[in-house]
Formats: C-alpha cells, structure tokens, sequence
C-alpha cells in the first residue's frame, strides 16, 4: 500500500510534481502512465525516500520508507538499471545489498535464478546490455521478497521474451497479495499488465481508477455509421450532447448516441444502413486526450510499440 | 530466459543494524578490482620510495659526505606518493557510487544513509592504516641490508621509530578519510580529486610561496591539512631544520596529526549533513 498526499517536488520554480495524492492499493498492478519528463521517476524516488518532497507526504505500507526497519522487505525498487556499480559483478552487487539486511546468499542466488542471469552472474555489470541490467535490477527488487513492487520503466530494453515474462511475474506477484506500481510511457503495455491506472502529466495526477473505466470517462464511446442517406440521417441525430463527424461520404462517427439508438432511428425514417459498429477508445486515445495538454517534451514515446525494441538477442551475445 | 516462478515462501530479512552496514562496506570494497591494484600500488609506491632514499643514504655514505639520510629518514618518507594513492582510493569509494548511479541502491538499502557513510569511512580507515604498516614493514626490511654504511637501519628499540611505523598508517588512513569526506562532499570524482590533491601537494607549495608577502600566511602554514598531519612521521625533531630553511616552526607529530583529525572530522561531518539532505 502506497499511500500519497499533497506530494510536491520543486527545483528551483520548476515543479516536477504538483501536489499529487493517490493511493496503490494491495493485490493489484497499478499503472503509473505518463509521457516522458511527467514526474513519474521523481515521484517513485520520492516514495523510496531519495529525493525530499519539498512539501506533502507519502507512505509505504503506514510509515515513510525510511523508518522501515527492513525496508528492501517493504519495497522492492528498480529506480533504473544503472543503479549498480560498473566495476562490480551482479552477484557481488546483489551480495552486498542482501548483507545490509542479513538476507543470506542462498537468496541472492535464487534471484538471480529467477531474472536468468546465472550465465553472467560473476561478469562485471560494466559490460551488460540494457535489457540485463533491467533483470539485474529486478533481481535487487525482489531480494527481500518486498510486499511492494515499485518499478520504473521495467520493460525498457528488455527482448519480447523479457517483455512477456516481466508480466507474467508482476501479474503473478500481485496475485500473492503484493502491491505493485509500475510505470511506463507505453500505454500498449499498461493495457496489458496493469488492473488501476495513475495518468501523470505535468506533475499532476489527470486521472485514477481502473483502466476500463478510465478510457470510458475520456471519450465517449462513438459509433461508426455508414449510409447512402448520412445527410439525411445526421438531421435525425442532431441534438445536444451529440457529436457528428463525417468522415468520408456516406460515413461518419457519432459520439452520444448508442448503436441502438441510430439504429431505431434510421428504422423509423426508412434509412438503409450499410454498417453500425460501435467503437471503443482505446488505451491509447484515452491516454493522448488526456496528456495532450501535459506533454512537456514531445516524444515518439506514443508510437513506439513494445515489440519494437527487440535488442537483447541472448545473454551470453552481449557480454564482453 | 528462465520463466521459473517460486512458490510463496518466506525470505529471511534482517533489520538493517551498523555492522550489517559495515559488511556491506566490506564487501563493496573487496569486489572491486580497482581496490587491489590500488592497494598493490600503494604498498609498491612505499617501498620504491624507501629504496631510492635508502641509495641515497648508501651512495653518500660511500662517497663519505653527510647528506642527512639515516635509516630513519629513509622510512619515515615512504608515504609520500603512496598517500596519494590512498587519497584517490577514499574520493572514489565515494564518487565511484555517483558517477555509476550505485548510490541509489546504497541508500535505498540504507535510507538512514548516514551508517553508510560512517561504514566506508571505517572501512578505508581499516584498510589503509593496515597497508600503511605493512609498507613502512616491507620498506624497512627491504632496504635494511643497503644501509650498512649509513649507520643502518632504524633502531626498533628507538620509540620515534616506532611513532612512525604506527603514524604512517595513521596517517594514510587519515588521508583515505579526508578523500572519502571531500569525495562525499563533491559528489564528482574529477571535481574531488582536483580538490584533495591540491590541498595534499599544492596548497603546503602555494603558502611557502606568498608566505614572503603575506606574513600571516607563517603563522598559519604549521596548521595546514598535511603540513600538521605529515608530523606524525617526522624524522627531525620540530623546528631544527625547518628554521634553517626559513620556514616557521611545525607542530609537534601528535599535535600535528590532532589539526588534521580536525579538519578530517568538520570535513565528515559536513558530509553527513549533506548525504542526509540532498537528493540522491
């Protein structure tokens, strides 16, 4: 349980996170969703206690993070994959976190088990890929066997596969009653994993609750109508609260009006209708209506799909 | 990859007590390959500079003239460039962890941050004093048979001999302790070792040289960082050849290596503060 009020991180006039207040609960994947520079990285940093809040609070399962007497049991973190000393293996570096909580080194072996990373293990993490550092970074997450599971940007550089089996892992865990928060720009993977959204944009919180609900409070869902008479049909659905927009001749959306209710119309006045689908927004609309406003620095992050960033062809390819 | 899941289990978790911090520092330490060649260089630079004041000492002896080297003087300076080694040991135990991001994972692990910075300090200490020893041990042995027309090896019997086979590693591990709290300071490794290297080897030069237009500067100069603590291995008793050289009076070795442990512990305690403040 991740509990935030008034959260609020300021350098200099620039603010990075604007009063934010939110709850993760336990038991489900919450998905924290934001373009890049939104203040998703600040805001789990300031969770985990490595920046200040210049003013609100935030606690992790009832205390802030830093008067956990075990805090790696209470929270897991994978800030980025370069929180590791390059000169040093991942088994050193997994040794000497786990010795900060007396956790023995039958345990680090078993996370590196569990993140596949027995092959380069005693290799020094200076020449590991994007994608093994993202696992060596998941392995120091789970050290503590954490109730909490805070992630950011877990699937950044990991292959397909990684991809696949990060989720599987986070639905997993969840399923054990852990909490788990993890954030992404990549709606396409947020429609995946995650049960609860968090929008972030611009250091505020644009929207929360459950990911269906979400894209349905954004837009409403619209109907697409194809008709040899549309001119005549789109009189007939005119009124307020109703969006028309003609596509193509003889094809439009209708916002405001159910499938149902087109369909009982162009009934009553004889309209012959060629096609009445019903549309839904996707995760990915609903999130640009909703940052459209929030973007600080625009991206390609909306269009760069996950299976795209296949480059962790093996683990033993990569390493020098 | 592995798709293995475990089965619920229970993970044994400790809480996080100051010698667990301390094993962590440990181990850290020892899993750089950085660390053992700093060390082999540190012990290596010792010995070479007790060798070339020990040839010295034997070439004069035979040349028949007094140039001042004893068996003494020639361990007594074994430490000169082998601080500075150390030095970059302590800034980068520091600076190692920004640069590569590892801080993050230090202090998550430890967010009371402050036990991390006492068990590094700790840690260099330890080490470097036990390197320290061991160099001016290995420099005496080494250089002991080439002393024989000088007047031989320091007397082990003499208790400024010993005073400065204890202050050598005292002094280096001084030294790793100011790298370490300037390293912590800074925050960025070229920014710190530009600092702790000027301060060991430019600022003692710097104030010699405007001492002659800046008469305060003599009565300041005993006081500097190194200048005060390099007493704990002095040879010469304070003032003799000092004054002859126009330079103003030094401080006495334990009153010396007490100005530097000053320094050394407003310079922690600064870094103290500012770990626990600052954003990581």
């Amino acid at each position: 349980m991740i509990e935030a009020h008034e959260l609020t991180k300021r350098y200099g006039d620039k603010t990075a996170v604007d009063r934010a207040s939110f709850t993760v609960r336990p038991g489900t994947v919450t998905g924290f969703l934001g373009p890049n520079g939104a203040g998703k990285s600040t805001t789990m940093r300031m969770i985990v206690g490595l920046d200040r809040p210049t003013s609100g609070t935030v606690t992790v399962n009832g205390k802030p993070y830093a008067q956990h007497r075990m805090p790696l049991q209470e929270v897991g973190v994978l800030l980025d994959a370069k929180a590791v000393h390059t000169g040093r293996s991942a088994y050193q570096h997994l040794r000497a976190l786990a010795a900060t909580h007396g956790i023995a080194t039958s345990r680090v072996r078993e996370v590196i088990e569990m993140t596949g990373l027995q092959a380069v293990a005693k290799k020094r993490v200076g020449g590991f890929s994007l994608g093994m550092g993202q696992r060596l970074g998941i392995a120091a997450a789970m050290l503590g066997d954490p109730r909490t599971l805070i992630l950011d940007e877990p699937v950044n550089g990991l292959d397909p596969e990684g991809v696949k089996w990060v989720r599987t892992m986070v639905r997993y865990l969840a399923g054990e009653g852990r909490t788990v928060f993890l954030s992404s720009h990549l709606m396409s993977e947020m429609a995946q994993t995650a049960d609860q959204l968090l929008v972030i944009g611009r250091g505020r919180i644009i929207a929360s609750g459950p990911v269906q609900e979400i894209i349905d409070a954004t837009r409403g869902v619209s109907v697409r109508v194809r008709s040899p008479r549309a001119g005549e049909l789109s009189e007939l659905l005119a009124g307020p609260g109703v969006t028309l927009r003609a596509t193509e001749p003889g094809l439009m959306e209708v916002s405001g009006r159910t499938a149902e209710e087109i369909g009982d119309a162009a009934a009553r006045a004889g309209i012959a209708l060629h096609e009445l689908t019903p549309l839904r927004a996707s995760l990915e609309e609903a999130y640009m209506s909703l940052t459209q406003d929030e973007v600080e620095y625009r991206t390609e992050a909306a269009t760069d799909h996950l299976g795209g960033r296949a480059d962790v062809p093996s683990a033993e390819g990569a390493v020098r | 990859m592995s798709t293995t899941t475990t089965a619920p289990r229970t993970v044994a978790v400790r809480p996080v007590t100051f010698p667990r911090v301390l094993k962590a520092e440990w181990l850290k330490l020892w899993s750089l390959r950085s660390t053992y060649w700093t060390l082999a260089a540190t012990v290596v630079a010792m010995v070479l500079m007790s060798l070339l004041m020990a040839f010295g000492a034997s070439a004069s002896a035979e040349a028949g003239f007094d140039a001042g080297l004893d068996g003494q003087m020639v361990i007594g300076t074994s430490y000169a460039m082998a601080q500075l080694v150390i030095a970059v040991l302590g800034v980068l135990m520091m600076t190692g962890e920004y640069s590569t991001g590892m801080i993050r994972s230090t202090l998550t692990a430890v967010p009371a941050r402050v036990p991390a910075l006492v068990a590094k300090a700790i840690v260099i200490a330890g080490v470097a004093f036990v390197v320290g020893v061991l160099g001016v041990a290995l420099s005496y042995v080494v250089t002991m048979p080439m002393l024989g027309d000088a007047g031989g090896a320091a007397d082990l019997g003499d208790p400024d001999t010993l005073r400065m086979f204890w202050g050598t590693g005292l002094y280096l591990a001084a030294v790793g302790l100011f790298g370490l709290a300037v390293g912590a300071l800074l925050r960025h490794s070229a920014g710190a070792l530009a600092t702790v290297l000027g301060i060991l080897l430019l600022l003692p030069i710097v104030v010699q040289l405007a001492m002659g237009a800046l008469e305060w500067l003599r009565d300041a100069y005993p006081y500097l960082p190194t200048t005060a603590g390099e007493r704990i291995v002095a040879v010469d008793s304070p003032g003799m050849d000092m004054q002859m050289a126009g330079l103003p009076e030094l401080l006495e070795p334990w009153t010396g290596l007490g100005v530097f442990a000053i320094y050394i512990a407003v310079a922690l305690l600064a870094a103290a503060v500012l770990l626990r403040r600052r954003d990581a």
